[in-house]
């Protein structure tokens, strides 16, 4: 469509400013994917005003919607691979039919992990799971067409652009895209929000431009940190392990960083609203986050609290100490922090993650798994404490 | 209730004032100079029923100079309470001789001390108001005679502050967040608290920074007056720190947007920019608006220090940011300026032509560059 390159560009113009017009209520034919087939010029031009105007601000009913068939294309590890399970969980519980493609094989050892190993919660549900190839969709998913695809696997176009195209080709109406909050360029004024200037070299940049050239109905998804039981990849759990263990828990800088720790639910129920108001969701990039920061000192006070147990934070310079933040610590050495600003104007979507309750489920979790009980070693932890020993922190900064 | 007013005044948006806003922009980020106009603002000029006779409480030092522009441009009969100490009126930098005369024609005045009951009682039930604009009170107390003068009230809009969330490590703040009985502003809490147990249609509005031109808190100011002189910019601890700053502008025009508005009524609402900023980040935003160059940014431990009773710095050394997301949903508000514009603005129409309120002190700057000098 002659359009979505203005939206394309729109989407990604730097924006300084989020800016909105007071809510109106949307008409229900723009909901269904065969309206917006059957209207085309009509969803044209009102991207066109949208656009104009930055940004409208709409009010949507999800309403009882036509069951769809939806395809998940999942990545096989990672803190990414967690949100299509839940994702699937959400729309199985719909009505939606809902097929699972998880990259590489089934009887891959990656599969002995969460959320992989719970996929019998998906099948008991009503959902397929299958095994395969992204760069061949159709031979993975036995020629089976959908309505909804989203990728949550691909980061950069190589790994994208075959499902894509697959999905173009086989008439998909709707393609979702897992981006991440990553891509955001740091920023004297946050929070990061839709809209705002992007690092252009990141693949998942390059994959959002490609879906919003194919691609009348498409949606990009900037998720942050996650929490959820059925996670692939340690978040709260670098917490618990220290503080069960009544290990100082060493942190970065000051620990005033800001971070966006949502619980996986809240994702699901964004991605869902998604599918279920195509017209809303078209030509959209949504932070995949839940409503609130929190500090990095925030976060290891609420998992000790959840623990019910004291807590000693260490700051550490990594590079005076001369270990890399990357290694040593999960999150950003830095503010990373966006807003789901998009989400809750365009698609009606509430953030439900409640930290401190949250985190007591997980430590729930993790207490009766036994991992606080197994022997670890904190090797890195050790070089920063023995290196404060030496040289105690001179305060700051 | 007046309800076909309230409803006639919910359709107003205010009138654009485009005379604030000066010279043109003389910084290098060619931004384009916004006049003061909400996105789609009309002149909508009131029928006689809709005018509110309004009483403002303050109103001649900062955001009740602009509110009560917004407030007589509207078609309002607007009635400022004051000790008469300033200026009933003031020419604003920008402000055409014709559009003040105009301003100043209009408004009114009510001279006393609102810390004596009596008189407020007593003249405010005299005179009898629709509507308070309470800017300048503090405590509960000073309410009360307010309330019990005008028992027909349509609406008290009540300026709050930010300031009363509790701190948290979860954040921005929301209106719904709990609050700290404890704080610096806590006469404020207790205010909403005295208007939700009366019957009457009150608002709260918090704000947390407010910047603009005629600013009498130092904010913006002393960035300014240290770019200004050259000096390096001392902050406190890594500078990563996050506030929030709103423009007094767009702090008029949501306190115009809440007046008969039926979702403001019983309601609170967070009013600042739509986007937060570090310590570090603000200095370097300064430095863009007045066309400085990037400053020289030096961070300390201010426990290092004994700064007596001087501030070294003028904002709260934590995290303090609160979402307008509610505005902005539930009024259609959303901040015009961003920041840097928004300094631009304040710059160009004050700092910049020499007025500013305190005089430059860097006492506190000179014993924390000393200390640095010395430890080199």
């Amino acid at each position: 469509m002659a359009t979505t390159a203005a939206s394309t560009a729109a989407a990604f113009a730097c924006a300084s400013r989020l800016s909105t017009s007071p809510a109106v209520p949307r008409p229900s034919v723009w909901s269904s994917s065969s309206s917006l087939r059957a209207f085309p010029r009509g969803v044209a031009a009102r991207r066109r005003a949208a656009m104009a105007a930055r940004s409208a601000v709409l009010t949507v009913r999800a309403e009882a919607t036509t069951k769809k068939s939806v395809l998940i294309v999942n990545t096989n590890a990672g803190g990414h691979a967690v949100i299509g399970f839940y994702f699937a969980k959400e729309l199985l519980a719909a009505g939606h039919a809902v097929t699972v493609l998880t990259v590489g094989d089934e009887a891959s050892d990656k599969m002995k992990k969460p959320p992989f190993s719970r996929f019998s919660e998906l099948t008991s549900a009503g959902g397929k799971t299958v095994w395969g190839d992204p760069a061949d969709v159709g031979a993975a998913v036995g020629g089976a067409s959908f309505d909804v695809v989203l990728d949550n696997n691909g980061k950069d176009l190589d790994a994208v652009k075959p499902v894509a195209d697959w999905a173009k080709a086989t008439g998909v109406g709707q393609f979702l895209f897992i981006s991440s909050a990553g891509i955001y360029r740091p920023t004297d004024e946050p929070p990061h929000v839709e809209g705002d200037a992007v690092k252009e070299s990141a693949g998942h940049v390059g994959v959002e431009k490609y879906i919003a050239e194919q691609f009348g109905s498409w949606a990009a998804f900037r998720p942050q940190y996650m929490i959820g039981s059925g996670n692939n990849k340690d978040c709260e759990e670098w917490f618990f392990d220290r503080i069960v263990r009544k290990r100082p828990v060493p942190i970065p800088g000051n620990g005033m960083q800001l971070t966006n720790i949502a619980h996986v639910r809240d994702l699901a129920t964004m991605l869902a609203l998604a599918v279920e108001s195509p017209g809303a969701a078209a030509g959209r990039i949504f932070n995949c986050v839940s409503d609130r920061a929190v500090t990095l000192d925030g976060m290891a006070r609420l998992c000790a609290a959840a623990a019910g147990a004291d807590i000693v934070i260490v700051h550490y310079e990594p590079a005076a100490i001369g270990v890399e933040a990357k290694k040593a610590f999960p999150f950003r050495n830095m503010h990373f922090y966006a807003e789901p600003r998009a989400a809750k104007e365009v698609l009606g979507w509430t953030s439900t993650t409640n930290l401190p309750e949250d985190l007591k489920e997980r430590y729930a979790e993790y207490a009766s798994s036994g991992r606080g009980d197994k022997a670890m070693t904190f090797d890195l932890d050790d070089k920063i404490l023995v290196a404060l020993e030496k040289a105690p922190a001179s305060v700051t900064v | 209730m007046a309800a076909t007013a309230s409803l006639k005044s919910s359709l107003l948006l205010p009138s654009p004032i485009s005379d604030f806003n000066g010279a043109a922009v003389s910084i290098s980020t060619q931004k384009r100079r916004r006049s003061w106009q909400p996105r789609g603002a009309r002149m909508q000029v009131l029928a006689a029923a809709d005018s509110k006779n309004i009483l403002v409480m303050g109103g001649t030092r900062f955001i009740g100079v602009f509110l009560s522009r917004l407030l007589v441009k509207e078609g309002h009969q607007v009635t400022l309470f004051t000790r008469g100490k300033a200026p009933i009126t003031q020419q604003l930098p920008g402000e055409s001789d014709a559009e003040y005369t105009e301003f100043s024609s209009k408004i009114l005045h009510l001279k006393g001390d609102r810390q004596d009951f009596d008189f407020v009682k007593t003249s405010l039930a005299a005179k009898g108001f629709d509507v308070v604009y309470d800017i300048n009170g503090r405590e509960a107390v000073e309410v009360e005679p307010i309330l019990d003068a005008l028992p027909n009230l349509e609406q008290y809009i009540y300026c709050s502050s930010a300031g009363v969330y509790l701190k948290s490590d979860l954040l921005p703040h929301c209106e719904t967040d709990a609050v700290d009985p404890k704080s610096r502003h806590k006469g404020k809490l207790k205010t909403e608290s005295l208007l939700t147990s009366r019957d009457v249609n009150w608002t709260s509005i918090r704000p947390v920074y407010i910047y603009g031109p005629l600013n009498y808190n130092p904010v913006e100011e002393w960035f300014f007056h240290r770019l200004k002189a050259g000096r390096p910019i001392p902050i406190p601890g890594a500078g990563n720190q996050i506030t929030q700053l709103g423009h007094v502008k767009d702090l008029a025009a949501a306190f115009i947007k809440v007046l008969g508005h039926p979702k403001a009524s019983q309601q609170i609402f967070n009013i600042s920019g739509a986007k937060y900023v570090t310590f570090d980040g603000l200095a370097r935003a300064c430095a863009k608006a007045g066309g400085f160059p990037e400053p020289e940014l030096i961070h300390y431990n201010p426990k290092d220090f004994d700064f007596g009773k001087k501030k070294a710095f003028p904002f709260r050394d934590q995290h303090f940011f609160a979402s307008v997301e509610k505005a902005t949903r539930e009024l259609g508000w959303t901040p015009e300026f961003d920041l840097v514009e928004g300094l631009t603005d304040s710059y160009n129409l004050d700092f910049g032509r020499g007025t500013f309120r305190k005089e430059a002190d860097f006492t506190t700057d000179d014993m924390i560059l000393g200390k640095k000098l010395a430890a080199v």
